[in-house]
């Protein structure tokens, strides 16, 4: 089969509404959305309190964040897979080759991005936003709500790039989920296994799924931050 | 007339360099006072510090006849002092919102927050900007809006960094006309400025920092 022909195939599929291969997208969304909706309010709330307060170690927390960016997603499946196996010390919950399983691992890869990219929208904005707020008597949870407000095009881009993360990571959903077909099987397994057996329409009708899912995405954002500058090109 | 707030044995360093040592330094109940000195002398950084955004070392506070500690910053200087920076910061919600933000945040009640709102405003000559999306004001406008920010939360000390500083016109005209308007509520004032129009006000203390010490002189009648 050429490339134009695995091609044509494969718009046929999405377009026929080929239960499986949506199953699969299916799985990939659920997964992403629950393991990022669970890991962005630890992680914007780390984000802010690194970013806002003074503490021995915090160049070491804001060193470990932006490592945990570059963590290789196959090492952190592989630590997650040793904790969830059988004999780990979270075998009881055996949530390995799972759903639950995948969720866990989104959760673990978005959160980095999350955080660091939250630490950074807070340093950026201008610290007199919290000094204004405590200076008119904000409680320390006001404060953050106001801080966390104002810097919410950053915020927004935290959240959309931790989609971005997790939606594309397959090192981590492979080993922790176990490409099981119509249970674990994800975008990202699916197109390994799809092209490992030659089979190149269902991973390019994939593939197109996900680069729609991130020119949505990131289209989003543009926006967003369209829309930032304008209000402070206003100032 | 009875001391609002004495500080004594303030001092501030940057690092290994002494910005000052002040002795002490007494504010008098609804009075007003400017605070003058050369660029760099930490007019700001004592006025951050009594409004509890900057630390220092300090002896004693005495606030209202009540001994406090400055650190941690005591609620009971946090809701009777409000700071007021010298390009002031408006949040990008509505001017109405910010004028209301320290009452809302005091937990007041909409209704209370709405009425104080509109009074403020009026005071202000502000209430066209309502609905103004606080970025799209002159620097006027923005510090007038501060202004009505600061006075609506009735504080016992007022301390304006540089408020006419950067504005000229009738946007300088504008906040100078504002200032007594703010002792009529029995606010004190304190002002970090260079602006011979606000130091020259009539009944205004002048406090002046030179060479680390702080110097007071008597008012300007």
């Amino acid at each position: 089969m050429t490339l134009w022909e695995a091609t044509q195939h494969a718009f046929a599929l999405l377009f026929s509404g080929d239960a499986a291969l949506w199953h699969i997208v299916w799985v990939s969304v659920k997964t992403s959305v629950i393991g990022l909706l669970l890991a962005t309010p630890p992680a914007v709330l780390l984000g802010y309190a690194i970013a806002m307060h003074r503490f021995p170690g915090r160049r070491i927390a804001v060193w470990l964040a932006q490592c945990a960016l570059s963590l290789p997603t196959v090492l952190i499946g592989l630590l997650l897979y040793l904790l969830l196996s059988r004999r780990g010390p979270l075998g009881p919950l055996e949530w390995l080759f799972t759903q639950s399983g995948i969720i866990a691992g989104q959760f673990v890869v978005g959160l980095p991005v999350l955080l660091a990219f939250t630490l950074a929208a807070v340093q950026a904005l201008d610290p007199r936003y919290a000094e204004t707020a405590r200076a008119l008597g904000a409680s320390r949870w006001r404060t953050m709500t106001t801080v966390l407000h104002e810097a919410r095009y950053g915020v927004m881009a935290a959240v959309i790039s931790g989609f971005g993360r997790v939606i594309s990571e397959v090192g981590c959903a492979l080993m922790v989920g176990g490409n099981i077909q119509g249970e674990t099987r994800t975008i990202t397994t699916a197109i390994a296994l799809e092209t490992s057996k030659g089979e190149f329409a269902q991973g390019i009708a994939l593939g197109i799924v996900l680069v729609t899912l991130a020119l949505v995405m990131n289209g989003a954002l543009m926006l967003l931050q369209g829309e930032a500058h304008t209000a402070g090109g206003r100032a | 007339m009875s001391a609002l707030l004495t500080v004594r044995g303030l001092c501030k360093r940057h690092g290994e360099r002494l910005l000052f040592d002040i002795d002490e330094l007494s504010l008098e109940a609804a009075s007003a006072y400017v605070l003058t000195g050369a660029n760099g002398v930490g007019k700001s950084t004592l006025l951050r510090i009594l409004g509890g955004l900057e630390a220092a070392q300090v002896d004693s506070v005495v606030f209202d006849g009540q001994p406090l500690a400055l650190q941690p910053y005591p609620q009971a200087l946090r809701a009777a002092i409000v700071y007021v920076h010298q390009h002031p910061i408006l949040f990008s919600t509505s001017v109405a919102h910010n004028i209301g933000y320290g009452l809302l945040a005091r937990g007041d009640s909409k209704s209370v927050v709405k009425k104080a709102v509109e009074e403020a405003m009026a005071w202000a000559g502000v209430g066209y900007l309502r609905d103004t999306d606080p970025a799209r004001l002159s620097g006027g406008e923005k510090q007038r809006v501060a202004l009505a920010r600061a006075r609506v939360l009735q504080p016992r000390l007022l301390l304006l960094d540089e408020p006419t500083a950067n504005l000229d016109g009738s946007a300088r005209e504008g906040v100078i006309a504002l200032i007594p308007t703010l002792l009529e509520q029995g606010s004190t004032v304190v002002m970090a400025c260079h602006d011979r129009d606000l130091i020259g006000l009539p009944g205004v203390q002048r406090l002046k920092l030179r060479d680390g010490r702080l110097e007071t002189r008597p008012k300007a009648d």
